[in-house]
């Protein structure tokens, strides 16, 4: 196999699913954020993405910022022409649910999951996208701002007043307290 | 300071700017209530992070998948035919790209453009035309006026819908190889007995093996194998996939002829065909995230790190190359020649690690020489794999042994002794009891270290059967079990996939927990293991290492064997690891990219879950009439005293199932001279000293040509009485010309060793003439490890000068 089409699997195998994750985030159902981050590789494909120098490849996180990037605005752009949402079919979604308990606490996270998730959507739509690329993406201010063509204060602004209120609604929930599974001892 | 600043939490993620970092530090350590501040953000960050990641993340579909690859052969055509006339994209300044990617995303694909290419291109090209039209103008609306497009509540209610429990797609999707594997239908690979018998050498032939007849299995579909990280791939030479059908023989043999060394540890074998994945220490430093420093030359004694291997001048008088950081090396001298009639014996315990061959090649793909005592040389010959003839019968394991010139000391000779250890079936393989217990610590994080080390352990989980049982132990600040033993492999997954780092690292009291769970759900007759992932750190707890180790010992003691898994590049504690999994009867393996975790937890699944032998210990006894001196070629720190060789109460090395191990002898035959630092003065007050009252041969009347014997012990895997046997090995007299290829090979990995480990034994090698071993040793290479060889050979020759 050629060396560039090794790449461009591990290219896919790395990235392909964060990158229709966060293309749902944005469109929001499933096939056009498929499509958006098909669209995303291609370009790639079809431009080499960002390229450091003419000689060799370039840096991975250059190619990581620049896959967000494309995919946010080709998922922009989606969104726009899709005056509507379609809603979707949970039938789309390969679903697996468990039906034994599991471990505690894998089973607490879930649990937990429902809830935090279903609060970003109290945030505004800049404070859970830059959250969605921290946390869920692990990239950095600068290239958050890079992605999304805010400043590196103004991400780091929106980081922290999320945050804050994250965790304020948070603790107005039933469940007051929480711990990571790290901290449960046997 | 005031706790609603925004610096706080830059500070709390680590994305401070470094400007102002000192500052706020200062401000910090008089301010209680922004410290609580900032340890609250991280916890909440941690969560954050952890909860996200369980949003589901859905893959394209496979014709999605199909059409980006298709796409890629596509441009590949056309670019090759373009040779390289073509700039490949937009301007190297990084502004300047993210610009053009903004303002005219157009004009890049126009860049391309060619009739050819063009009409390929067309489908693609229509769905993007219009979008990219558009683009330009949305863009500048966008920004200047964002608006919510959807409304929150439909779009994510039912979006959230899907967040019931488990929806990752099962794992075995992600891994598309490796279920192929799995559904192999069993059929025992058509080795033929081969014609020498497997127990006793060869006296006739330099070659004293044959090579079985079954066709050479291979991996299949190698190019599937997923790399975590992007860092540059070297320019291997990757075999072509359309290899010979593997005859199927369950993972145990998937190894089969070809297929790597088996370490126990280390190393990490690459399935034929793949390219090697440079580790992620390549890319760390561009990332400007690796904390990796290495000093070059001598910095005299104070720029240096205090570290196990960073100990003082070796005896030899050579000075370590280099330290890195914090990872720490034992420090060994390399064994000197031993006068025959001083030493007739020399006595070690086998060792199936790999793990020193995975970590020089990772030094040498970040572009730095390994420091010295990183390279244990048996380990780098062990990582090959070699033609040794099955067992015979009943017997564990065959042994092999090869004596010819030399070739770096052309006066001396070499003595190849090979032991294979006997393939079990995966259908015969007994139940699994295994306990993984994963260090989760902070400095776990990169992805390089547990995101690495849970899609190796996936592979793992997806080669046992409902026999086996696994249960999740995860230590850092305090201990926890993550997953109580159980047979069913999702929740397994499940577990696996919501692991994340965070706190410091208790190690001990970790294990102890580990230990129990495998004691209470232990299989009669089955394999029972502790597998320990970490980055080595235990720093928190027991450090002392002694204490630790005599936990292992006792716990070995039951019956739970311990294997250890090292990851990531800075800290990597490798003494402690490979002294853990020598005491706790496991081995030790070092992964570096997913390729090596595959190698190691796939591959060789097998030899790591079913040991054949342990205690297996080796004594050989050269005949002085023959030889004058010997040097046994690394196992530096496995050697035994020589009656430790009959007490059944010493601890000796493990052979796994189809593993195999070599080692070399380097021989001074008698009536040679011997370099003068070699002898020892003549006793003053006594007459020199008789050798030990071993069954002596008379050297002059009935002299035997024998040039040594080897002799052997190994118990069987839950026996506690050891098995003895003995094998001559008579020197014809093989020259350079006439040895295997194998044996060159061995010599050229060992040669290496030596010129990076600086020995005063190397003799005339040097970099060429590795190479040249190597060459004349490569043979067919179905499997690219020993091309792969080549090329780290060639680096390290370029990093030398």
């Amino acid at each position: 196999m050629p060396p560039d089409a090794a790449h461009l699997r591990s290219l896919l195998d790395r990235y392909e699913r964060p990158l229709v994750r966060y293309a749902q985030s944005i469109v929001g159902d499933l096939e056009s954020a498929r499509d958006v981050a098909q669209e995303t590789f291609i370009k790639y494909v079809e431009t080499g993405g960002p390229r450091a120098d003419g000689a060799g490849e370039a840096d991975p996180r250059h190619i990581e910022s620049w896959l967000f990037t494309v995919t946010r605005n080709r998922a922009i752009d989606c969104q726009r022409k899709q005056s509507r949402i379609i809603p979707m079919n949970p039938a789309d979604y390969e679903q697996r649910s468990s039906d034994e308990p599991g471990p505690v606490a894998v089973l607490e996270s879930r649990e937990l999951a429902g809830s935090l998730l279903a609060l970003l959507d109290a945030l505004t739509e800049n404070q859970r996208e830059v959250i969605r690329l921290k946390f869920q993406n692990d990239l950095s201010y600068r290239e958050i701002a890079d992605i999304t063509r805010l400043s590196v204060t103004n991400v780091g602004f929106l980081l922290h007043t999320g945050l804050k209120k994250l965790r304020a609604l948070l603790d107005e929930q039933p469940r007051t307290a929480f711990e990571l599974p790290l901290r449960q001892t046997t | 300071m005031n706790p609603d600043d925004p610096k706080l939490t830059a500070y709390a993620l680590d994305e401070i700017d470094p400007a102002d970092r000192a500052e706020l530090e200062r401000l910090l350590r008089d301010d209680p209530t922004a410290l609580a501040e900032v340890e609250e953000t991280r916890a909440f960050a941690a969560t954050l992070r952890h909860q996200l990641a369980t949003e589901p993340a859905y893959p394209l579909s496979e014709s999605q998948r199909t059409e980006v690859l298709d796409a890629a052969r596509r441009t590949e055509a056309w670019r090759a035919s373009r040779c390289d006339a073509v700039s490949t994209g937009p301007a190297p300044n990084a502004a300047s790209q993210r610009d053009a990617l903004h303002a005219n995303p157009r004009k890049l694909v126009r860049f391309h453009c060619s009739p050819a290419v063009l009409s390929a291109l067309a489908a693609s090209i229509a769905v993007l035309a219009s979008l990219a039209f558009l683009f330009p103008a949305i863009h500048r609306h966008y920004t200047a006026m964002r608006q919510p497009a959807i409304s929150v509540g439909e779009k994510d209610g039912s979006f959230k819908l899907a967040m019931a429990p488990q929806q990752q797609l099962p794992a075995s999707l992600e891994i598309a190889p490796v279920p192929n594997e799995e559904t192999f239908t069993p059929e025992h690979p058509a080795i033929s007995a081969p014609s020498v018998s497997a127990i006793t050498s060869s006296t006739s032939a330099p070659t004293s093996f044959t090579m079985a007849a079954a066709p050479i299995p291979v991996m299949k579909a190698t190019g599937e194998i997923k790399s975590l990280d992007l860092a540059q791939a070297p320019t291997f030479k990757s075999t072509p996939a359309e290899l010979a059908p593997y005859p199927k023989t369950p993972v145990t043999a998937s190894r089969g002829l070809p297929t790597t060394m088996s370490s126990r540890m280390g190393g990490t074998a690459r399935p034929a065909g793949t390219k090697s994945i440079v580790s992620l220490s390549a890319s760390a430093p561009a990332q400007g995230r690796s904390r990796d420093y290495y000093y070059r030359g001598d910095l005299g004694g104070g720029g240096r790190m205090k570290s196990l291997g960073d100990l003082d001048r070796l005896d030899d008088g050579t000075e370590p190359r280099q330290t890195t950081d914090t990872a720490s090396y034992e420090a060994l001298a390399d064994n000197p020649f031993q006068r025959v009639s001083d030493q007739p014996l020399s006595t070690f315990s086998i060792d199936v690690d790999t793990a020193s061959y995975a970590n020089v090649r990772r030094f040498l793909n970040s572009n730095t020489l390994p420091p010295r005592d990183a390279v244990r040389i048996e380990e780098l010959i062990n990582y090959f794999h070699y033609d040794y003839p099955a067992p015979d019968g009943d017997a564990p394991f065959s042994s092999t042994m090869e004596v010819a010139a030399c070739p770096w000391s052309p006066e001396h000779r070499l003595v190849r002794i090979g032991l294979k250890g006997r393939e079990i079936q995966r259908a015969d393989r007994a139940a699994s009891n295994l306990v993984f217990l994963i260090d989760v610590s902070g400095s776990m994080q990169p992805a390089e270290r547990l995101p690495l080390l849970k899609r190796s352990m996936s592979l793992l989980v997806d080669q046992l059967t409902d026999r086996d049982r696994v249960a999740i132990v995860v230590y850092a600040g305090a201990s926890g079990c993550a997953l109580e033993s159980t047979h069913d492999k999702r929740r397994v997954r499940d577990a696996l996939d919501a692991l994340k780092s965070g706190g410091s690292t208790n190690g001990a009291s970790g294990i102890q927990l580990a230990y129990e769970l495998a004691q209470k759900h232990f299989i009669k007759g089955g394999t029972n293991r502790v597998i320990l992932a970490t980055d080595g750190d235990f720093n928190v707890g027991i450090t002392d290492q002694d204490d630790l180790i005599r936990l292992i010992e006792k716990k070995a003691k039951s019956g739970v064997f311990l294997t250890c898994l090292g990851f990531g590049t800075d800290n990597l504690k490798d003494s402690t690891l490979e002294k853990l999994a020598d005491k706790g009867n496991g081995n030790y393996s070092y992964i570096d990219t997913l390729a090596e975790g595959r190698r190691v937890l796939v591959e060789q699944m097998a030899g790591t879950l079913i040991t054949i032998a342990k205690d297996v210990k080796i004594q050989v006894e050269f005949n002085p009439a023959k030889v004058g001196a010997y040097r046994l070629i690394g196992y530096e720190n496995r050697l035994l005293k020589k009656e430790d060789f009959n007490d059944d109460a010493k601890d000796a090395g493990e052979i796994g199932s189809g593993h195999h191990v070599t080692a070399l002898y380097e021989i001074v035959p008698v009536g040679k001279e011997l370099a003068p630092s070699l002898g020892t003065d003549p006793l003053k007050y006594q007459p020199a000293a008789k050798p030990v009252p071993e069954p002596i041969r008379e050297p002059q009347a009935n002299a035997s040509p024998e040039l040594l014997t080897l002799k052997l012990r190994y118990k069987k895997p839950d026996a506690d009485v050891s098995t003895l046997r003995e094998f001559p090995l008579t020197d014809t007299g093989a020259t350079r010309e006439k040895c295997s290829r194998d044996f060159r090979f061995a010599a050229a990995v060992a040669s290496f060793g030596m010129i990076l480990r600086d020995s005063p034994h190397r003799g005339n090698a040097t970099w060429n003439s590795t190479l040249e071993l190597a060459a004349e040793g490569k043979g067919e290479d179905r499997d690219g490890y020993r091309a792969e060889f080549v090329g780290l050979v060639e680096k390290a020759k370029a990093l030398a000068r």
